[in-house]
């Protein structure tokens, strides 16, 4: 069976203008695979969640048509996605959240070879409940990975997150979160660590739909070789959602003269009461700081290293987990050092 | 020892060192004063190996070896030090991080053993007590939210930690209330001596009657054109520039 390439997103669809996928999957042979996981576990929703405006769904729904494993998580976990060579992939986790909880998921998406990993992670957030789910991305080259998370976030509740990119082949990372009851927190955190032809899309909506909530969003995105990084965050308050508090940062170093970020922050606003912002900056090392270390007697490379750690450390300070903090921080100098 | 023979420096295709002959006996203090826009800030950058000055002649000699072609942190490690006008500020990285990687670096560049963390802070918590330094701005980011007087404490403080042989201090008085001057100027005065040169650019006399210089240089337009004693700067400060400039000119 071939991949149904008709029903895959072009770059004509406007939250795809980036990120071409058709050209990615063209390249590949695959077959429809099961990583070994039950399929006969009841979906939390087998069609795509969501007011329309948000739907572009046709990733969703294809995991739907073909799921091919399924897992359900009410409680603390580690949930290995790693794919082989020549698999087409569609992958389901749902993650229930009771109320009154406090649950550490954490996610490794990885691969070897060519493969397609369609994934949909379903998440629900009961009431006064905290979720921390880390997401480690180290793909192949080779590999392509689409991710559709949905998350529906309850009252007095928290959906915390921390996604690193180190390794990519061509990465789409799709988050939709509703915040539905009051006091909601999302609070979404991000490094991306690109080199040679690698492709990172983040892509963001979180809907307010209650008042009293907030949504902060932190993505750091260190660019080498000729890679291609994507940020599109979009924060959507709605006409009740008075009080909110939005916050969307993306930032980006590019180490590079061939490498390529694209950022589009977005902010939709009904409600007349809320304190909303966003800053997107795209650029080099600064030199000053550079010259500084080096007349210390701190090696070029070493001062380059400890200056882009600092850069994303604002990214890891978003993390609460302090073990989690410290095996981010050192994957972050792993890769530098690796690069070097 | 530092000599520094015809130097010729330029920025963005304009010549701002002309031909600067300057000569540094080990343990002496020298001052060079001069107008806004003689070359003096220049000349520090050059001296520490900053890029985005091309250097089209001369040469820099220290300690009997030409540091024309080495990077900066090479030539931090032969034993330049600047201290900076205006310190660069670092977010995101701890002070104790960033000293302990330069004092490392520098150690092992000079074929000394590392330090590891209990001696590294035993070093700095000693030379931080000597300057006024808290252990509360070692834990801050690198100059981030630093006073103007903590930030030309905390340039003396890398300085008696990396222990060069040749310090320029590019006006270190600037910014800095008179307590604030005492307290660098002390920590300067205390690493005096030995085979250790100083060069010291101001604009103002103050600084020179609490660090006590063996020479003073007036420079304009990008080289020396007066030399003298202690006394020539009395006779800036009460005379202005103009005189002088004006005369070798």
């Amino acid at each position: 069976m071939s991949l149904p390439l008709e029903r895959i997103p072009t770059t004509k669809d406007e939250r795809w203008k980036y990120t071409n996928l058709p050209r990615a999957l063209k390249k590949l042979d695959l077959k429809p695979a099961s990583l070994g996981w039950a399929s006969n576990v009841a979906l939390l929703e087998p069609t795509a969640p969501g007011e329309k405006q948000y739907r572009d769904t046709n990733l969703w729904d294809l995991n739907t048509a073909h799921v091919s494993d399924v897992q359900f998580f009410s409680g603390d976990a580690e949930i290995d996605v790693a794919a082989q060579n020549g698999q087409w992939l569609s992958p389901r986790i749902v993650i229930d959240v009771k109320d009154n909880q406090t649950v550490t998921i954490v996610e490794r998406q990885n691969g070897q070879g060519a493969y397609w990993k369609n994934t949909v992670v379903q998440i629900r957030i009961g009431n006064n409940s905290t979720l921390r789910h880390y997401r480690m991305n180290d793909e192949a080259a080779d590999g392509v990975s689409t991710i559709f998370t949905h998350v529906k976030v309850g009252r007095d509740s928290t959906y915390e997150t921390f996604s690193l990119i180190e390794g990519a082949g061509f990465v789409r990372n799709q988050t939709h979160a509703e915040i539905q009851g009051e006091n909601g927190h999302c609070w979404m955190n991000g490094i991306n660590l690109l080199k040679g032809d690698q492709h990172a899309d983040t892509t963001i909506t979180i809907e307010h739909q209650q008042p009293n909530c907030t949504s902060k969003q932190t993505f750091k995105s260190v660019l080498d070789g000729k890679s291609h990084c994507v940020f599109q965050g979009k924060v959507h308050v709605h006409q009740i959602a008075q009080k909110t508090d939005g916050y969307q940062l993306s930032n980006a170093l590019i180490l590079s003269p061939t490498a390529e970020m694209d950022t589009k922050p977005e902010l939709e606003i009904y409600a007349d009461d809320v304190k909303c912002s966003h800053g997107a900056t795209t650029g080099r090392l600064d030199d000053a700081p550079l010259f500084y270390m080096r007349a210390r007697g701190i090696p070029e490379d070493m001062a380059r290293a400890l200056l882009i750690e600092a850069f994303c450390g604002q990214a890891i300070e978003g993390v609460s987990d302090e073990n989690m903090q410290d095996m981010i921080r050192g994957k972050v100098s792993q890769w530098l050092t690796s690069r070097a | 020892m530092i000599e520094i023979k015809q130097l010729k420096a330029e920025i963005d295709g304009k010549e701002i060192l002309k031909g600067l002959d300057l000569t540094i006996e080990p343990g002496k203090v020298h001052a060079i004063m001069g107008p806004n826009g003689s070359g003096k800030s220049t000349l520090s950058y050059v001296l520490a190996g900053r890029e985005d000055y091309v250097v089209t002649g001369g040469d820099i000699v220290l300690n009997g070896e030409s540091i024309m072609d080495m990077a900066p942190e090479e030539r931090a490690a032969k034993g330049v030090f600047l201290a900076f006008q205006y310190p660069v500020e670092i977010p995101g990285v701890q002070m104790t991080t960033f000293m302990k990687t330069a004092v490392n670096s520098v150690r092992k560049a000079r074929g000394q053993s590392e330090l590891d963390a209990i001696d590294f802070l035993k070093l700095m918590k000693g030379k931080c007590k000597e300057l006024g330094i808290s252990d509360e701005m070692m834990k801050r980011a690198v100059n981030v939210g630093f006073s103007g007087g903590e930030k030309k404490r905390n340039e003396v403080l890398q300085m008696a930690m990396l222990e060069p042989t040749f310090a320029v201090l590019d006006e270190t008085d600037s910014g800095l209330d008179i307590d604030a001057l005492k307290v660098v100027a002390d920590g300067v005065n205390k690493m005096r001596g030995g085979n250790r040169s100083f060069l010291v650019i101001t604009h103002y006399q103050r600084l020179l009657d609490y660090i006590k210089p063996d020479v003073v240089h007036v420079m304009a337009n990008g080289k020396i054109i007066k030399t003298g004693g202690p006394e020539l700067a009395h006779e800036l400060e009460a005379k202005g520039y103009a005189d002088i400039v004006g005369a070798a000119a």
